[in-house]
């Protein structure tokens, strides 16, 4: 065909050369016309998402309040830099820039990165970055495209370390968690970046103190730079809740947990933690609760380091374990409080009959804790100074049976039934538990022993406290509660939480009133904690305990309620291997006391009425947007 | 007289000329406005306008001169263009991994450009004697080494698209010039089993080019990135278009080098299909009346001269908006007229002014009245 063209005249030629080009431009325009017309929509979508991006923006989350309205759980602003990805992705120089920026290595960086794979939502990089780290990445935002920084609400605990395990603690949802929620809901609110409650009442509440993010949709260039905001979807805050605790009662608890643990060290007593609650004994309301070792929340709220994380997990004393609840200890003498119910109340005693203490019970040779010998005593001696011999006796006169039934009548072996995750129920001692775990017999000596708090009877702080409001407020068992209000967004109520009512306790007026003149006597002089409320213008009921502890030293009890004949105040403070009641535990409650009734530790009236600080509580921010 | 060679003139060339120096200026002011309201004169924008003008006035003022005479020239030009080829090489500034620039006081020229036109006129020169005497392989040893020396050179700058056109001018002037059709049958089969070993002879970075536009997934953030970017604005810019200046792949600098090489992709986005067969027809129009002069001129070497600038113009279209829209290789090579670019524009513009003295000699009572 060629060799014919070559025939052909030379205009031929040029005929040939247009229909060429022609043809050429046809396919152009053929091209063209499949990628613009038939492919199109493909390839626009492309473009969007080449250049639209969400930008979250978190929700503040609910504030917690105490009793009286001071904030105890807020959050504050905060500077964060997240990485807007881009197709390109991050290159190591601009990576190595922004650490050395961050004071990080380029491998944590790299590492949360790595953690979200694809996706075109930023990545939190760093979370309350200093103002210096600000600065510093804002001038060199040219060299850092696709960086940002924004203000965003961060969780925010003022007070630190206080009631650490029953805030609980927040993080970022992870990429697999967020796949699970949305598996669950797929009309879930939760998206990338958002912050979840972990632990405690902030896991537990989550749904009402989770707000909903917002986001912005920016225009981004090639470098993922922001160029401009084309649509805004605002957030919408998490809802408030309001808790039983009072800040200054807490406040001090706190205190007193940290000095007693300090003293007791400092004479050479290495207790390994302790357990705080105060109830209201007319209502169940918690008005403080500690557990020891704690830990600051806060670190999570930023973005806890390895080290921290190490430190809190190496800490053989479980800093994330709410002793309160979950922290099982033999009960010690103030089970004596069952014992001497089921004797007197089964008429197995009378106040009055006198009964020898030779300093060893006479059928079995079990004695007294400290080898003491307390003579001829009725009931009321021994409840206040808390006699083994005649509650050994007691146990033999009432039986394993009764007493198992009467500490469940107390509510010991059962949950309280308070609002939180992880309470424990501790144990009863009895010849069924004793056969199914061991298939062994029970002997009278492990009656001896139920009777004064020992054996396999394992109670939990706030068992003992609901037992000691019982006694308190003549029998009534209020389930404990920790948060009285939820509120609508609005802040007005939107649930509110009262006393409720478990059951009453089947032991007369006449013997719960020999009880309770007995655990007075306790802090009267000559009473096991006579020397703790020496001077005080409230009359205090109480009671010590030293707990038997086989894996390591005795475990100190102290329970009181107050004013004695109008009780007001449950407290209850255990010191895990803090050795005698009345010297661990008792400063505790004693602390506490004082500051409820504005006393100073002596009972002399603290004019100043403020907290044990003698400090104002500190304002905080509450940013909510 | 002057009214007489307006009345002569061929208004297609002139009206197509016009109408893409000035589609080429608004879209390079949408390229390089980035993310600013509007119109804006910058410094490219002026800068062409600045040339537009210039040349324009040249494109007249070239008029009352007659080609023919540039056929006694040729020699000189010939040297002319192996000399500022040679200074590229000795003088010249790099750019973008290459060395094609020459500074001229204020100016950045790209010699290879100019040269282009140069080579049209010497090679039409060269050509005269040998029309329809092309029949050996013997025969065209002499043309290969005339246009090889200055390709070559360009080819080492390394500018692998201008000596591309180089060789498509000498195809498209072979051609006409009646070379034996046997010859090509001959040349193109044996360049089908050289063509592996050529690979050999091409730069790294070119090497790389024709894999990514094998298959430009290889390489989506670098070679590749381009060809993909193109596509997406070219192709998001469906039948109408964002609008000018509303492009976001062109303005939000997702497409690199969108005022040169790659405006067509604007184009493609911001006036979509429409704009982009608007540009070509108008493309098409230019070539076909360099076609329609050629096929009038009433001497050889007007013809040869026509034929060389159209096949310039048509291969530059094919391997431009071929690369922007992902079915050629890329290749740095301007799109005539649109493209940003001094040295193009006027190399562009005075083939136009080429032509057109071509087109008003082809008339003979023209012809007469400027003889006389």
């Amino acid at each position: 065909m060629l060799e014919a063209l070559y025939k052909k005249h030379k205009k031929g030629r040029l005929d040939i050369f247009i229909y060429i080009v022609a043809v050429v431009f046809i396919i152009l325009i053929v091209r063209l016309f499949f990628l613009q017309v038939v492919d199109g929509n493909y390839y626009h979508s492309k473009a969007e998402g080449n250049r639209l991006r969400v930008m979250p923006i978190t929700a503040a989350r609910g504030i917690m309040y105490d009793r009286n309205g001071q904030i105890l759980v807020g959050s504050r602003p905060a500077y964060t830099v997240s990485l807007v990805p881009t197709e390109k992705g991050i290159s190591n120089e601009e990576l190595t820039t922004l650490a050395k920026m961050l004071k990080v290595t380029p491998d944590t960086l790299q590492k949360k990165i790595d953690a979200h794979k694809g996706g075109y939502e930023p990545i939190r990089l760093a979370t309350d970055i200093p103002m210096d780290a600000v600065t510093t990445i804002e001038e060199h935002q040219n060299e850092l495209p696709g960086i940002a920084i924004d203000v965003e609400p961060l969780r925010y605990y003022p007070y630190n370390t206080m009631a650490s395990q029953l805030f609980g603690y927040v993080g970022e949802v992870s990429e697999e968690e967020l796949k699970k929620i949305r598996e669950e809901d797929p009309e879930t609110t939760v998206g990338p970046g958002t912050i979840l409650g972990r632990a405690g009442l902030e896991k537990l509440y989550d749904n009402v103190l989770r707000g909903i993010d917002g986001g912005r949709q920016v225009e981004v260039d090639a470098a993922g730079r922001p160029v401009e905001e084309i649509g805004r979807k605002n957030t919408v805050p998490g809802r408030d809740i309001h808790l039983t605790l009072d800040l200054p009662l807490q406040e001090a608890a706190e205190k007193a947990v940290a000095n007693q643990l300090a003293t007791l060290h400092a004479e050479g007593i290495p207790a390994t933690g302790a357990a705080v609650i105060a109830l209201d004994p007319n209502t169940g309301a918690v008005l403080a609760m500690v557990s020891a070792p704690e830990f600051n929340p806060n670190w999570f709220a930023r973005g806890i380091t390895e080290k921290q994380w190490k430190e809190l997990n190496d800490n053989k004393n479980h800093p994330f374990e709410n002793k309160v609840i979950a922290g099982e200890y033999p009960p010690g003498s103030p089970f004596k409080i069952v014992t001497g119910s089921a004797a007197l109340e089964l008429k197995k005693v009378t106040p009055d009959e006198m009964i020898f203490d030779s300093g060893r019970h006479w059928l079995i040779d079990k004695r007294n804790a400290a080898g003491e010998a307390l003579g001829w005593i009725n009931f009321n001696t021994a409840l206040a100074k808390s006699d083994n011999v005649y509650f050994y006796e007691m146990g033999r006169r009432v039986g394993i049976e009764q007493l198992d039934h009467f500490a469940q009548l107390f509510g010991l072996g059962q949950k309280t039934g308070i609002q939180l995750a992880g309470e424990a129920s501790g144990n009863l001692a009895s010849p069924a538990y004793k056969r199914k775990m061991f298939d062994q017999d029970w002997y009278l000596g492990e009656t001896f022993d139920a009777a004064i708090g020992q054996s396999f009877t394992l109670v939990t702080p706030i068992q003992m406290a609901v037992l000691m409001s019982e006694v308190a407020n003549g029998g009534i068992r209020y389930r404990p509660y920790v948060v009285s209000r939820i509120d609508n967004r609005d802040g007005t109520p939107n649930e509110i939480f009262g006393p409720k009512q478990l059951g009453s306790l089947q032991v007369s007026k006449s013997v719960m009133d020999i009880i309770r003149q007995g655990l007075h006597d306790v802090t009267e002089e000559g009473g096991t904690a006579g020397a703790l409320f020496k001077g005080w213008p409230v009359s205090i009921a109480g009671k010590t305990g030293t707990a038997e502890n086989v894996s390591g030293r005795d475990h100190g009890w102290f329970l009181a309620y107050a004013p004695f004949d109008k009780p007001q105040i449950v407290v209850v403070a255990v010191v895990q291997e803090g050795s005698f009641g009345a010297g661990s535990a008792g400063p505790i409650v004693r602390d506490v006391l004082a500051e409820y009734f504005h006393l100073h530790p002596d009972g002399t009236p603290d004019a100043n009425n403020k907290n044990v600080h003698g400090q104002q509580a500190p304002t905080v921010d509450t940013n909510k947007q | 007289m002057r009214r007489h060679i307006w009345r002569d003139l061929d208004h297609t060339l002139v009206f197509c000329t016009i109408a893409l120096v000035l589609l080429g200026i608004t879209v390079i002011g949408s390229a390089t406005h980035i993310n600013k309201v509007g119109f804006t004169f910058t410094d490219l924008v002026s800068k062409q306008i600045l040339f537009f003008v210039i040349n324009g006035i040249l494109v007249i003022a070239m008029q009352w001169f007659d080609y023919r005479k540039l056929e006694h020239w040729s020699k000189g030009l010939y040297g002319l263009t192996l000399v500022l080829l040679l200074a590229v090489m000795f003088v010249g500034t790099s750019a973008l991994g290459a060395q094609r620039w020459i500074q001229v006081g204020p100016l950045t020229i790209q010699p290879s450009e100019f040269t282009k036109l140069f080579m049209i006129v010497c090679l039409a020169t060269f050509l005269l004697p040998r029309i329809n005497q092309l029949r050996t392989f013997k025969s065209l040893v002499p043309v290969f080494i005339y246009v090889g020396i200055p390709t070559l050179l360009v080819f080492k700058q390394p500018d692998l698209g201008t000596s591309l056109v180089y060789m498509a001018i000498m195809c498209g002037m072979l051609f006409i010039a009646g070379i034996r059709m046997r010859l090509v049958e001959i040349m193109l089969g044996a360049m089908v089993l050289i063509a592996p070993l050529g690979w050999f002879a091409l730069q790294s970075y070119q090497k790389e080019r024709i894999l990514v536009f094998l298959n430009p997934n290889i390489d989506p953030f670098g070679a590749g990135y381009h060809i993909i970017q193109s596509k997406i604005a070219i192709g998001s810019g469906l039948i109408f278009g964002k609008g000018l200046f509303e492009g976001t792949q062109s303005q939000l600098n997702f497409l690199p080098e969108n005022h040169t090489d790659f405006i067509f992709s604007v184009i493609g986005e911001e006036l979509g299909f429409i704009g982009c067969v608007i540009a070509l027809i108008l493309l098409f129009l230019l070539i076909y009346r360099a076609f329609v002069i050629a096929k009038n001129a009433t001497d050889p070497f007007g013809m040869m001269v026509a034929t060389g600038i159209a096949s310039m113009w048509a291969f530059e279209v094919l391997i431009n908006v071929g690369m922007t829209t992902g079915i050629m290789p890329v290749t740095g090579i301007p799109l005539p007229f649109i493209s940003y670019g001094v040295s193009a524009l006027t190399t562009n513009l005075l083939s136009v002014g080429l032509l057109l003295n071509i087109s008003l000699r082809q008339k003979k009572f023209m012809f007469n009245q400027i003889e006389t």
